[in-house]
């Protein structure tokens, strides 16, 4: 039986379907076999970023409503053979999710798939809210940066009050990761520290990404930047789905000034 | 010159304010989840003995001490 993770965030342009895409692959690299699904109704994006946009058949609404099978509508990815993807519909509106067809489609991945990963709508946007419902444990994406984290901890408010788990008495774990922090910032005080961040949200860190040109790159392309050896942001991404197999992977101080030896160092063990 | 000492970092301002802001985001917001529950649940437990109008609960916070006020508005005796 696989997990569930709902992949969520308060506000839009974190960098939400980014971290889907690498996490996703970056599980598939590790010999697991994953699912990333699209739940942005209306606003397909991940098809683009994995650079799948063309392979688009059918997507979840055919899949729920039993238009076309599950095996019609997967997507396997063209880098990585662990790595599947379900579209997101692009016509119809969001009100077309419905609790029990997502719990039925959820609960079939499960069986398949060691890692099932929901790129949720924005929190503040309907059809948030069915996302995160059959998530066993959820991903909170932020920038650091004020309206970023104050939205995602009403996301997390959300999570806290909706989710299946928690109706049932049980947790649903919460994870942060940090996207697009830029070290020099951070280190002349005019950038929110990593600790500041978990403070204030009471959450545990799953990693830091730091700012990274190669992202749009990445994106321009259709590869996510996890394939990128030289990225850093890669790096971090590598080091998330790492931790997420259950790997104790070292938290890297991607803030303090990284240049020259220290680079040299940390290459050495590579 | 001491002026350049005495200048708080723009990120120490942002985790002050956020602080703030989420603390009372957080009171607004954490009743709602099982307040429409509770408020059935008082009517349903009141009606057995008289007639309801409106249920209402106010968390109340001075100091260290938080209080629900739970307003119970009758219905009129015909």
């Amino acid at each position: 039986m696989g997990i569930v993770i709902a992949v969520i965030s308060g506000k839009g342009g974190v960098g939400k379907t980014t971290a889907v895409a690498n996490v996703g692959l970056g599980i598939a690299q590790q010999g697991k076999r994953c699912i990333v699904l699209d739940f942005d109704i209306g606003q397909r994006n991940l098809d683009m970023i994995l650079g799948l946009e063309n392979r688009v058949v059918y997507d979840m609404i055919h899949v729920m409503d039993g238009d076309a099978s599950l095996q019609q509508a997967l997507i396997r990815s063209k880098v990585d053979n662990n790595l599947y993807f379900l579209a997101a519909s692009q016509s119809k509106d969001k009100s077309v999710l419905d609790s029990e067809k997502i719990e039925k489609l959820v609960r079939n991945l499960k069986k398949e798939f060691d890692f099932v990963i929901l790129d949720a709508p924005a929190g503040i946007e309907s059809g948030y809210e069915h996302t995160i419902e059959f998530a066993d444990k959820a991903i909170v994406v932020v920038n650091p940066e004020v309206s970023s984290i104050r939205d995602s901890d009403r996301a997390i408010g959300i999570l806290d009050s909706k989710s299946q788990r928690v109706k049932e008495g049980k947790e649903v774990g919460k994870y942060l990761i940090i996207n697009r922090i830029v070290p020099e910032m951070v280190r002349s005080g005019q950038m929110l520290r990593s600790e500041d961040i978990l403070d204030i949200l009471d959450i545990k860190l799953l990693g830091k990404v730091p700012e990274d040109r190669g992202v749009i790159d990445a994106s321009n392309q259709g590869k996510p930047v996890i394939l990128n050896k030289d990225s850093l942001a890669g790096a971090a991404y590598k080091r998330i789905a790492s931790r997420l197999c259950g790997e104790d992977i070292k938290m890297v101080d991607i803030e303090s000034e990284g240049g020259g030896l220290f680079k040299k160092l940390t290459g050495m063990f590579k | 010159m001491f002026g350049l000492f005495r200048k708080k970092s723009s990120s120490s301002i942002a985790k002050d304010r956020l602080t703030i802001a989420i603390m009372s985001d957080r009171e607004n917001t954490e009743n709602y989840a099982f307040m429409d529950e509770m408020k059935a649940e008082i009517i349903a437990v009141v009606k057995k003995y008289m007639g309801v109008r409106k249920v209402e609960v106010r968390k109340e916070v001075v100091g260290e001490i938080e209080a629900l006020s739970i307003d119970v508005q009758l219905e009129k005796e015909s």
